[in-house]
């Protein structure tokens, strides 16, 4: 008689080293195998669907600037979601500070690109993008540091006022954002000097290469600073921090806006391309949650959100365009993320924990 | 693996033939980056026994404890429970074999009751709690080793001996018949310590083992059946028969020379004060927790305070740091006011203060030594750890820290190895020179060898004129250091005394809430 096999979560005292490049890949191959099911299950071949991604989305050279074009929203959520996910704040309305963010560009734009030259207008359109996405979480914020009401809710119920509030703007007649006269309710597009055109005529806006500038400014500050020593002492003992002297409700506050202005500025990001108006498209697109997908694989490291959130953005546009080249089911790029998400937070098992199988041992020889 | 695994080894049974030990390790090693903390350790324990295991700070104790119980696996090497080998894959598997620890830190949820905590674990709860029942049960097994706790009582209310023995009955409600203790006693204090070896004994009665490890040497002597000793991650000595060692030997085993704690007092004339308290009341909750303290220390004079824990002690070292803010009263530093004016200002007047609580308030656990030495001090904008680098190479080989260096995390560092880091920084000046020390229990967990070396490094900082408030329930450390003893009971002043014609039984007497006789 065989004896029984049990599986053994036994805690590790240390994560080695190659699990934490290991675990984030094969939660991207086990959600591609998932999808693989689910592509077989209705009938289309997961290996066609599965090329078609990769050449839209990573190999030919127009997918390449496709992809990165859309990475430059995406590691902004990304970043804006780690910010804030480091110390243990769980801003998850990134979404809503990404409309606010696109709001106030869109705002700027219209209001002042045509008194304004481009080399102005572009730096006060992010601004004034980053700005109104912090704004966005200055309550939750508020209320957090001073009475520890958890931001969870109050970040996620705010992201369904922000997308009433671009329906609005865009819905109301006379509203400042669209063209007037128009049959066809649609946000009016920014004057030139507030808008970039994609880089040899591709979808691949300069605001990339500011955004990397960013993660990696960060990267750093976290690193290197003594803001972000505050921030790990914080996250780790609140109470070493009170020993310290270092205040905590001030530096929960920072953090907050912090990640709200990023979440502001993908939104700033879009208006100076490839949107270029206020466009209530962008509710179905969900960049700011896949934000949080994509910090949660990077494991709040900025620099390795970059590399998630191209990995992201190939997924997302090589899936986008399947839908409309194809007839493969629709979001399935979209479905991809969910299950990535599922399982990379599910492996975190497999870092803290050496899980292996032992056979019980049998009661009597 | 799994065919060596299936054979039952018989381990060497114990010298006299008798009855197979309880549980025996075989060689067992286990390495940790850069450190060798148990290197081929044999060791067992008999039924009804108490075994202590003895050594210096990072000598492998509680990591042979930690694989003992199944929360570690040897690298290599095994384990026997009465003779037959078993794998501990986890404290659940210790569990199932009737083994238990106690860990160092306790690891109960503080919300929850003592009967919550009691049971959190088990498998064989039904859906549907019948809260009473359980009570019951729990009382009953705590009753049976006379360990009075209350099942009802929420377990963040009580006090750190409480919260212990709600440990132990956690472990015997389980069924354990093998109870690692891992310095139980150091938060202790005395009349605790001698419940629990009651209850010890109620234990080894019933035919339970303990394993007890202890850096108290007048503990060991009184408890122990058996002591091995451990260094560096081996065993260097036995000692076997109740009171046949005793301090001065097993001192002498586990540091190889002998130690000789002395009496220090002020070598020279105190300076002008430092430290000035007035009327200082603080209520929390609606509590009286300090009532009209008034004292000064003075430059290059150790100031004692001697007291059972929870009697207002920690309250007034962290209002003096300006963690707390005084209901009333005043304090101030070098003649500066400090009240209200949080930890920053403190320091910068040249306060350097060691807590009570050490990982999680004095250090960062998850930070390492390098950047924990960096907690208390000016950091600047960018983090300048490269010069500060030299400076933590140079106290880990002052104050004998076993670490692999300056990046070592201090939730890898051993007990006392943590402690020191602590006293390390704070014992080496920070923002200013040091001009005012306050400590707590600065000796700790900390074995012979480091206490004489703490001590020796208070004495210094008193001969170079700062002023030093010593916080400790230790008497024997209050006494024989102080230049003057305030004994503090709920929250006031209730006796004075010079160090030096300081009687423990007065002390002892006033610490206890008793009127000292002869005085008003
Ligand atoms: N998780 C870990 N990772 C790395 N090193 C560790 C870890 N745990 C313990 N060590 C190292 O192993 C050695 C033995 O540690 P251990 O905790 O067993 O000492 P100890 O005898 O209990 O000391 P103390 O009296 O100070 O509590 C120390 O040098 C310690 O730094
Ligand atoms: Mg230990």
């Amino acid at each position: 008689m065989r004896s029984p096999i049990r599986i053994v979560f036994e805690q590790r005292s240390e994560t080695p080293k190659h699990l934490s490049v290991l675990v984030p890949l094969l939660s991207v191959v086990a959600a591609l195998v998932v999808g693989a099911l689910f592509l077989l299950a209705t009938g289309y071949s997961p290996l066609e669907t599965y090329s078609n991604m990769l050449s839209d989305g990573f190999t030919s050279s127009r997918g390449i600037t496709d992809t990165l074009g859309l990475s430059t929203v995406l590691i902004c959520t990304g970043i804006s979601a780690a910010f804030a996910f480091q110390m243990n704040l769980y801003n998850i309305g990134g979404e809503g500070q990404l409309y606010l963010g696109m709001i106030g560009g869109a705002w700027a734009g219209l209001a002042l690109g045509n008194q304004l030259p481009t080399f102005v207008m572009i730096p006060v359109v992010l601004l004034v993008g980053a700005l109104a996405g912090a704004s966005w979480i200055l309550l939750p914020a508020f209320v957090r540091s001073r009475l520890g009401t958890s931001e969870i809710v109050t970040t996620l119920l705010l992201t369904y006022i922000a997308a009433s509030l671009v329906k609005h703007f865009v819905y109301s007649p006379g509203s400042f954002f669209v063209t007037k006269n128009s049959a066809f309710p649609q946000g009016r597009l920014v004057p030139d000097s507030a808008s970039l055109s994609g880089i040899g005529d591709t979808s691949l806006y300069p605001t990339f290469f500011l955004v990397i500038l960013i993660a990696l400014v960060l990267f750093w500050v976290v690193k290197k600073t003594e803001y972000g020593y505050r921030i790990q002492v914080i996250s780790d003992s609140p109470r070493a921090a009170h020993y310290a002297g270092i205040n905590a409700n001030r530096t929960t506050m920072s953090v907050m806006l912090i990640s709200g202005a990023l979440s502001g500025l993908g939104g700033a990001v879009l208006i100076i391309g490839p949107f270029g108006r206020l466009d209530p498209g962008i509710i179905l697109l969900g960049y700011g949650y896949a934000g949080i997908v994509i910090a949660a694989l990077a494991r709040n490291n900025f620099s390795a959100i970059i590399v998630s959130g191209i990995l992201f953005a190939g997924l997302r546009s090589g899936g986008d365009k399947l839908q409309i080249s194809t007839d493969t089911p629709i979001h399935i790029g979209v479905m991809l993320q969910g299950a990535i998400l599922l399982f990379a937070l599910g492996g975190e098992a497999f870092r803290r924990y050496h899980i292996h199988a032992v056979r019980t041992e049998r009661a009597t020889q | 693996m799994t065919n060596a695994s299936h054979e039952v080894a018989k381990g060497p049974h114990h010298a006299s033939g008798a009855a197979p030990s309880a549980l025996s390790a075989h060689s067992i090693v286990k390495r940790f980056p850069g450190v060798l903390a148990n290197d081929s350790v044999d060791f067992d324990v008999l039924p009804g026994e108490v075994h202590t295991l003895l050594g210096e700070n990072g000598a492998g104790k509680s990591t042979l404890a930690a694989m003992l119980c199944g929360l570690y696996q040897p690298d290599t090497g095994y384990i026997t429970r009465n003779g037959e080998r078993i794998a501990l894959s986890s404290p659940r598997a210790g569990l199932q074999h009737g083994i238990a620890m106690v860990h160092q830190h306790f690891r109960l949820v503080e919300r929850f009751t003592v009967a919550e905590n009691v049971i959190l674990g088990s498998r064989d709860l039904s859906y549907k709690l019948n809260r009473s029942e359980l009570e019951d049960k729990v009382a009953a097994v705590a009753e049976s080793y006379g360990l009075p706790i209350e099942p009802g009582a929420t377990v963040g209310d009580l006090s750190v001996g409480q919260r212990q023995r709600v440990e132990i009955v956690k472990a015997l409600y389980q069924g354990a018949e093998i109870l690692l203790l891992d310095e139980p006693t150091a938060v202790l204090v005395p009349a605790e310590v001698e419940k629990l070896f009651e209850n010890v004994h109620a234990m080894t009665k019933a035919g339970k083992s303990i394993v007890f490890i202890s850096h108290k040497l007048g503990e060991v002597v009184e408890i122990s059946d058996r002591v091995t000793v451990l260094r560096n991650g081996r065993v260097t000595g036995h000692v076997s028969g109740r009171g046949t060692a005793d301090t001065k030997e097993l001192a002498r085993l586990m540091v190889g020379r002998d130690i000789e704690l002395t009496t220090q007092r002020a070598s020279h004339a105190t300076g002008h004060e430092i430290l000035q308290i007035r009327d200082l009341s603080l209520t929390v909750g609606g509590v009286n927790v300090l009532s009209d303290i008034s004292f000064n220390v003075h430059a290059g004079e150790m100031v004692g305070i001697a007291g059972v824990a929870g009697n207002g002690q920690r309250e007034l070292a962290d209002t003096i740091a300006g963690l707390m803010s005084p209901t009333s009263g005043s304090i101030s530093i070098s003649g500066s006011m400090t009240t209200d004016r949080g930890p920053i200002h403190a320091r910068e007047l040249g306060l350097a203060y060691v807590p009570e609580d050490r990982l999680g308030m004095g250090l960062v656990p998850s930070m390492s030594i390098l950047d924990n030495l960096l907690l208390t001090r000016d950091r600047r904008v960018v983090v300048d750890r490269t010069t500060v680098r030299p400076e933590a190479t140079r106290l880990i080989e002052q104050f004998e820290i076993k670490a692999n260096g300056p990046d070592h995390m201090a939730r890898k560092l051993s007990g006392g190895n943590a402690q020191k880091v602590l006293l390390a920084r704070e014992l080496s000046g920070g923002r200013t020179a040091t001009k005012l020390l306050v400590v707590c229990s600065p000796t700790r967990g900390l074995d012979v060898g480091a206490i004489e070396t703490v001590r020796a490094l208070l004495d210094d900082a008193r001969s170079a004129g700062q002023a030093i408030l010593l916080i400790s329930e230790d008497l024997d450390e209050v006494m024989s250091l102080s230049d003057r003893i305030f004994v503090l009971y709920r929250g006031s002043v209730v006796h004075e005394t010079p160090g030096e014609s300081a009687q423990l039984a007065t002390v002892g007497a006033a610490m206890a809430g008793l009127k000292p006789e002869g005085k008003s």
